[in-house]
């Protein structure tokens, strides 16, 4: 990621210890291992959906660690005024925390654009390219159309909701594509839409006026009403638009398709060898990086969303494809996880609070 | 010292100490939003000497709860449902329901919920003396509260979670708070009852344990009381439903098409394919009814019950308007739902489709539409869903007719029809245990419900007022019927009157006083009051005098009710919600206490007293030079009357400074007059009588005469529109966004065209509408050299077509609708009366703050808040005007029965409308309206407002505007002991019997 500044015989020392047998990290993990991964969703109670996530807290130490915030809002839109889109949009973002800097820093650095302390190092241009690096990234796979949840509309070609993903890189330790592609799945599963329910005014048939007003009438003249074309389009103006809450206190139903939003797996290559969870020296030291975005749908569905290969170093494409298919394992697994720990998350919000509420 | 800590919330406990919900905006948007929620152990439960909590309020339940009723022997407490308030609100204001009462929040807010008005009467209920109410915050004692569980909709969760879990704490908590003594038997302990109606919560309940007893419904309940004979009749209708379940409501057949669901109902209003209004019944015929909307012209005119659809006067309705080639002109013919519907029976009504009163009804209608002639159509449509009922209590009779049993000790439950006073609404069904003994009373009957079913709408006996033709009957009856609250004034009401009472004094002249900062001394100027004969509440006081340059000062001095009345307190409320003091014939209903009024407020002669002066400097042809405004206080020289001014004036012996005065004033009022005539001002009429009343004890009207105006009268008037306008200059200055301003917007021309093209075809008069100017100048020609009274009831009908004038916040509408369209002045508000008006109090409090006397309150720079007081003194001051012309034509009723048993009543009366089937005709020394109908055919030119009787060969046509001799009689409605004026011609036709 944010090439952090390392010095070329660092780099040498941590390649070479890479490519050791066995090989050896600086902090004693195996090639493929994770740092610990902590989630919590539920965060940020004003948020349709929320996730917070850090990779790598050390808890002697009370902090480190690669820690995102990810939230969705959800806000109706007109699609008649062409606000929206019919069947709703996804929009996300990526931005950094200032907060850290502010507490440390004197006031006044407060109004100029003071240095995001999770990468402290970098120019305020940089960050803006990577920022913008980072949001193009999420949008273009989690706003792609196979992806879409299905309950984004309120009123068909009237009203959608625009659902914003909002993630907040907190600290960067390393490793932050996938930390932020893990929030944003957390985000999105924890999702809510409230219910809504479309409301509309069907004018009566023109028969049924006529025979309430002229109570004489004929049987034989009401036949003679033609019954309604097919291409009579007032019909479509007749369905009035608009929408209530039927139930307030509901926080709604789950995003359609919830288990699809995909995981983002990044392989380190230092070819002949490959590892995973890099830290930010380790991400300083090899010459190529590869973004996997796998969607399971079920298991045994796996499906590469996008890819991304960054670096100077290159690749043919026999070694893509061991790497794509050597991805997907990593990327089942690290799902799994997520997923066992996603549901955990709901039962420990929801049942348990309330069992501890029952029995105090 | 209180120990103070901080608990950080975890977030794990999210689920318990947040409550989260969503909110759809106004724009549509969906927020949500977040509460937090803290719990407690220390939420008292409000029984009187409980040993687990600690109370300091004074309001308590007795600790033994009560023992009145059958099933409780060891004593109870009542704690009812959200339904139970929702519909048995009458049970639970009703003075003989008097079980102390717990109250939860669950429950209050569930209410406000639902239903804002009941809401509010919930909390006078709370608030009220005679009734042992305990508001207990179960969500937010520990023990109390409840989460929402999965998939649990917010009424279970309220059932379940709150109500039943309070009651089953309340009991507990009972038997913890008195364990036995040792050695002694445990004391009975009283039971806590959760009263519903819903039947589901109560077998949940009877399941989860609470004792069997203590779960009840409504109606169970009321027949263990003692009482519960006539507390029963207070029951809504709903009630009885699960109890007798008598008939399958879908096996009868539906008389009116269903309402649309509100939210669909909504969506149409929004969509334009709906209107939103008002529904007004036609006090002529019933069966025909009318919704302005603001997307048409005219109103839109229902047709027949099925396009009324259970609508109920001053509902506002969702209406559908028909396509314009269904549109109908309104009927031109009287139909009276008692002579049409005579048969109806009370109890089987709804069985038969197509009985004879629907055919009847039908008949009709048809006869109607196929003597329709091509007069101007009006939109014509459907209600097809109520946006909000506006039901309230209704007078009503008992109609003797619908009783299957009249043995007055019968207490069987009867069903039987109600007929409201008012002509606008339809008549009740009400079930009631009381028939026999209400009959020959004014009862107060409560609308529940209106099926589909059923042709009338279902109601319950609330209250009885007292016998027909009463006057403390009529007098209630008639406060109730608008509107009118006229309870004594509370406690906390009274306390702020100054604590000297009625030896308050305006304190010795002083710097330091209070009473006498910023205040200019005007005790020796002569000022007098002049009034109507008996006036105690006396607003205003004049001076004039002549300066040494030649011009004239004069000034108009008015009651400092600001200096009593302070902004937001416990007496500012109160009148604001009355918003005007109500004259009836016999009684005054103040709108502030009656030691302001009368006596510390009212502008008494000889004695000192605080005012708010506008004082002018005037040139001789009374233009003004000047004009301040000041605090002050004076001493009235005199109180007149108009009758001792205007002799005064006129003696001209009289050369005293007082007298003087006068004749300055009515100089230059005569001058004030001319010149705001001249500027386009209408003069308007009114029918106005007066009734004589024989002594003030007995009370018994002798004799109604019409209102004398002398030029004094316009003195007093022409320097209190002055005074107003000026005033409204100076607050519409300071508070450009706030000011309390009074308007009459100019009337749509549309409403003259009836009385024009009348004048048109029966006199060959024009009336020409471009300007309250014009109108006036073409008012003036309406004469009829024969008939002097000729021109004051054009005058009279040109009223009619005239908007009401109205109070507003001058933020709040454009600039260019400020006008007064009748008095022809660009700005205008009331200022004057501030003892009867209270729009004029906050005239008076702005400006007393644009003089800089004192800050202004804040709500009286919240536009919001000045808007929603206004609306209030609009309603209240049209149902004031209601309410005495109500008062007015009951006494003349009275007068006309007293003169009928002497001798036949013969009065000249002019035709003011034709109908198919008789004349409107207006009795003008009488000042009433009456109606004259014909059984048999008669011809009817409703082009020319002609209609032709055949009598005996040679035919008599009487048109509008014809002066003909009517009958009057006032005859006891046989079912319903309502008296009613009767008229039928005696010139130039006798009409009785035809």
């Amino acid at each position: 990621m944010a090439a952090q500044l390392v010095s070329k015989s660092e780099r040498a020392y941590i390649q070479a210890s890479l490519q050791a047998t066995p090989p050896l990290r600086g902090d004693g993990r195996g090639l493929l291992d994770f740092r610990t991964v902590l989630l919590e969703t539920g965060v940020a109670p004003l948020a349709n959906g929320s996730a917070k996530l850090n990779i790598g807290k050390m808890p002697h130490e009370g902090g480190g660690g690669t820690e995102v915030l990810a939230a969705t809002k959800l806000e109706v839109e007109d699609v008649e005024s062409g606000d929206g889109v019919d069947g709703g949009r996804v929009v996300c973002s990526v931005s950094w925390c200032a907060i850290r800097s502010i507490q440390l820093e004197p006031i006044v650095q407060l109004t100029k654009d003071s240095s995001p302390s999770a990468y402290p190092h970098l120019s305020s241009n940089a960050l803006d390219e990577l920022q913008y690096d980072l949001t193009v990234i999420l949008q273009q796979t989690i706003g792609h159309p196979s992806l879409h949840p299905q309950n984004l509309t309120i009123i068909p070609r009237k009203k959608s909701w625009l659902l914003n993903l909002d993630a907040v890189i907190l600290a960067d330790a390393g490793n932050a594509v996938d930390a932020l592609f893990m929030a944003a799945r957390a985000a999105l599963w924890d999702t809510k839409v409230p219910r809504t329910r479309a409301v509309e005014y069907q004018a009566p048939e023109d028969s049924q006026t006529t025979r309430d007003s002229a109570s004489a009438m004929d049987v034989d003249n009401r036949e003679a009403i033609p019954t309604a074309s097919g291409f009579d389009t007032r019909e479509m103006a007749r369905t009035a638009a608009d929408f209530e809450l039927p139930d307030y206190w509901d926080e709604g139903e789950v995003l359609h398709g919830r288990e699809r939003w995909p995981v983002c797996i990044t392989l380190n290559l230092l070819p002949p060898s490959h590892f995973l969870d890099a830290t930010p020296p380790e991400e300083a030291s090899v010459p190529l990086r590869m973004h996997l975005m796998y969607s399971f749908a079920s298991p045994s569905t796996p499906k590469l969303q996008s890819m991304r290969l960054l670096g100077p170093g290159e690749l043919n494409s026999a070694q893509i494809k061991s790497y794509i298919s050597e991805g997907e394992k990593y990327a089942r697994e690290l799902f799994n996880a997520l997923e066992s720990k996603l549901r955990e998350e709901d039962v420990r919000r929801n049942v348990k609070a309330r069992d501890r509420f029952a029995q105090r | 010292m209180a120990e103070i800590t901080i608990r950080k919330r975890p977030r794990t406990e999210a689920v318990v100490t947040q409550r989260k919900f969503f909110k759809k905006t106004a724009r549509g948007k969906v927020i949500k939003v977040l509460r937090e929620r803290y719990l407690r152990d220390d939420v008292a439960c409000g029984i009187h000497s409980c040993g687990l909590c600690a109370h300091e309020a004074d309001v308590l339940l007795p600790s033994s709860g009560s023992l009145h009723h059958a099933s409780f022997g060891d004593g109870h407490f009542v704690l009812p449902d959200t339904n139970v308030f929702l519909s048995q609100m009458d049970l639970m204001e009703s003075p003989l329901f008097s079980p102390p009462i717990i109250l939860l929040q669950t429950v209050m807010e569930e209410v406000r919920h639902r239903s804002l008005p009941l809401y509010n009467r919930l909390k006078a209920l709370v608030k009220s003396d005679d009734k042992k109410i305990w508001t207990f915050y179960n969500e937010y004692r520990s023990e109390t509260a409840v989460i929402r569980e999965e998939g649990e909709s917010p009424n279970d969760r309220n059932d379940r979670g709150s109500i039943r879990k309070a009651t089953a704490w309340y009991n507990d908590h009972i038997s913890l708070a008195r364990p036995p003594v040792r050695g002694q038997a445990r004391p009975p302990l009283p039971t806590v009852v959760l009263l519903t109606d819903d039947v589901a919560n109560r077998q949940k309940g009877e399941r989860e344990g609470l004792t069997c007893m203590s779960v009840t419904s409504v109606r169970r309940y009321v027949e263990g009381l003692p009482e519960s004979s006539q507390l029963l009749d207070l029951l809504a209708a709903a009630g009885s439903d699960s109890i007798e379940p008598t008939q399958a409501v879908a096996a009868r057949q539906a008389l009116y098409p269903d309402y649309l669901p509100t939210a669909t109902l909504l969506a149409g209003i929004k969509s334009g394919q709906l209107h939103q209004g008002h529904f007004n019944a036609n006090a002529y015929n019933y069966l025909e009814g009318s919704v302005s909307v603001p997307a048409f012209e005219k109103p839109v005119l229902l047709i027949g019950r099925e396009h009324m659809n259970r609508a109920v006067q001053g509902d506002i309705v969702a209406v559908e308007v028909f396509d314009e080639k269904d549109w109908k002109a309104p009927a031109d013919e009287v139909v009276d739902q008692e002579a049409t519907l005579k048969n109806d029976d009370a109890d089987d009504s709804e069985e038969e489709g197509e009985d004879d009163e629907a055919l009847a009804e039908r008949k009709v209608l048809q006869t109607e539409l196929a003597k329709q002639t091509s007069t101007t159509k009006q939109p014509t449509g459907r209600v097809v869903g109520i946006v909000k009922r506006n039901w309230r209590s209704y007078v009503c009779h008992i109609d003797s007719t619908s009783l299957t049993s009249t043995n007055p000790t019968s207490l069987s439950q009867q069903t039987v029809f109600a007929t409201p006073v008012s002509r606008l609404l339809p008549r009740i069904r009400l079930r009631t245990r009381q028939a026999p003994a209400l009959i020959g009373q004014k009862i107060l009957v409560t609308i529940d419900r209106w099926e589909r079913t059923s042709r009338y709408p279902e109601g319950h006996f609330v209250r009885a007022l007292g016998k027909v033709q009463s006057k403390e009957a009529e007098q209630e009856s008639l406060l109730l019927e608008f509107d009118v609250p006229y309870r004594p004034f509370g406690k906390a009401i009274l306390d702020c009157l100054p604590p000297e009472g009625d030896r308050w004094v305006v304190p010795p002249k002083s710097a330091t006083d209070p009473n006498w900062r910023d205040r200019e001394d005007l005790r020796d100027l002569i000022i007098c009051s002049i009034d109507p004969p008996g006036c105690q509440d006396i607003d205003d006081a004049l001076h004039a005098r002549r300066l040494p340059n030649g011009n004239i000062e004069a000034g108009v001095h008015i009651a400092d009710v600001s200096h009593f009345v302070h902004p937001d307190t416990p007496m500012d409320h109160e009148a604001a919600a009355r918003g005007t003091t109500v004259y009836l014939v016999d009684k005054r209903i103040d709108m502030l206490p009656a030691l302001l009024g009368t006596n510390l407020c009212s502008l008494r002669p000889h004695v000192e007293r605080l005012a708010f002066s506008v004082i002018w400097e005037l040139s001789p042809e009374a233009e003004i030079v000047n004009v301040r405004f000041t605090k002050s206080v004076i001493a009235s020289k005199s109180a007149f009357t108009y009758e001792e001014a205007q002799i005064r004036k006129d003696d001209p012996k009289l050369t005293d400074e007082l007298t003087e005065s006068i004749r300055l004033l009515n100089d230059l009022a005569r001058k004030l007059k001319a010149g705001r005539m001249a500027a386009g001002a209408l003069n308007l009429a009114s029918p106005e009588v007066k009734i004589q009343l024989d002594s003030s004890e007995s009370s018994d009207p002798i004799d109604v005469e019409q209102k004398e105006l002398r030029e004094t009268n316009s003195l007093v008037e022409e320097f209190m529109l002055l005074a107003n306008i000026s005033v409204a200059r100076q607050i519409q200055e300071t508070f450009p966004q706030t000011a309390v301003l009074r308007r009459h917007l100019p009337p749509p021309k549309t409403n003259f065209e009836k009385l024009q093209d009348i004048l048109k075809k029966r006199r060959g008069m024009t009336l020409d509408v471009s300007s309250s100017g014009a109108l006036a100048a073409s008012l003036d020609v309406c004469v009829d050299p024969n008939e002097p009274a000729f021109n004051t009831l054009v005058r009279i009908m040109a009223t009619r077509c005239m908007l009401s004038a109205e109070y507003f916040c001058s933020g709040s509408v454009a600039r260019d609708t400020f006008g007064h369209y009748g008095l022809a002045s660009p700005i205008y508000t009331h200022f004057t009366s501030p003892i009867r008006r209270y729009a004029d109090v906050l005239a008076h409090r702005q400006l007393a703050a644009a003089i800089g006397y004192t800050p202004l309150h804040a709500s009286l720079h919240s536009k919001s808040h000045v808007e929603r007081v206004l609306e209030v003194v609009n309603k209240r001051h049209r149902m004031a005007q209601m309410a005495s012309r109500a008062s007015v034509e009951f006494y003349v009723g009275l007068a006309l029965k007293a003169r009928s048993e002497k001798e036949t009543v013969i009065e000249d009366a002019f035709v003011i409308r034709t109908f198919r089937n008789g004349l409107g005709v207006f009795v003008s020394r009488l000042g009433i309206e009456g109606l004259v109908t014909f059984k048999c055919e008669i011809q009817f030119d409703a082009d020319n407002y002609v209609i032709t009787i055949p009598s005996g060969g040679q035919d008599v046509s009487i048109a509008v505007f014809d002066k003909v001799k009517v009958m009057i009689e006032v005859e006891q409605d046989k079912n319903t002991q309502r008296g009613r004026v009767v008229m039928s011609l005696s010139h130039p036709i006798d009409s009785r019997g035809m």
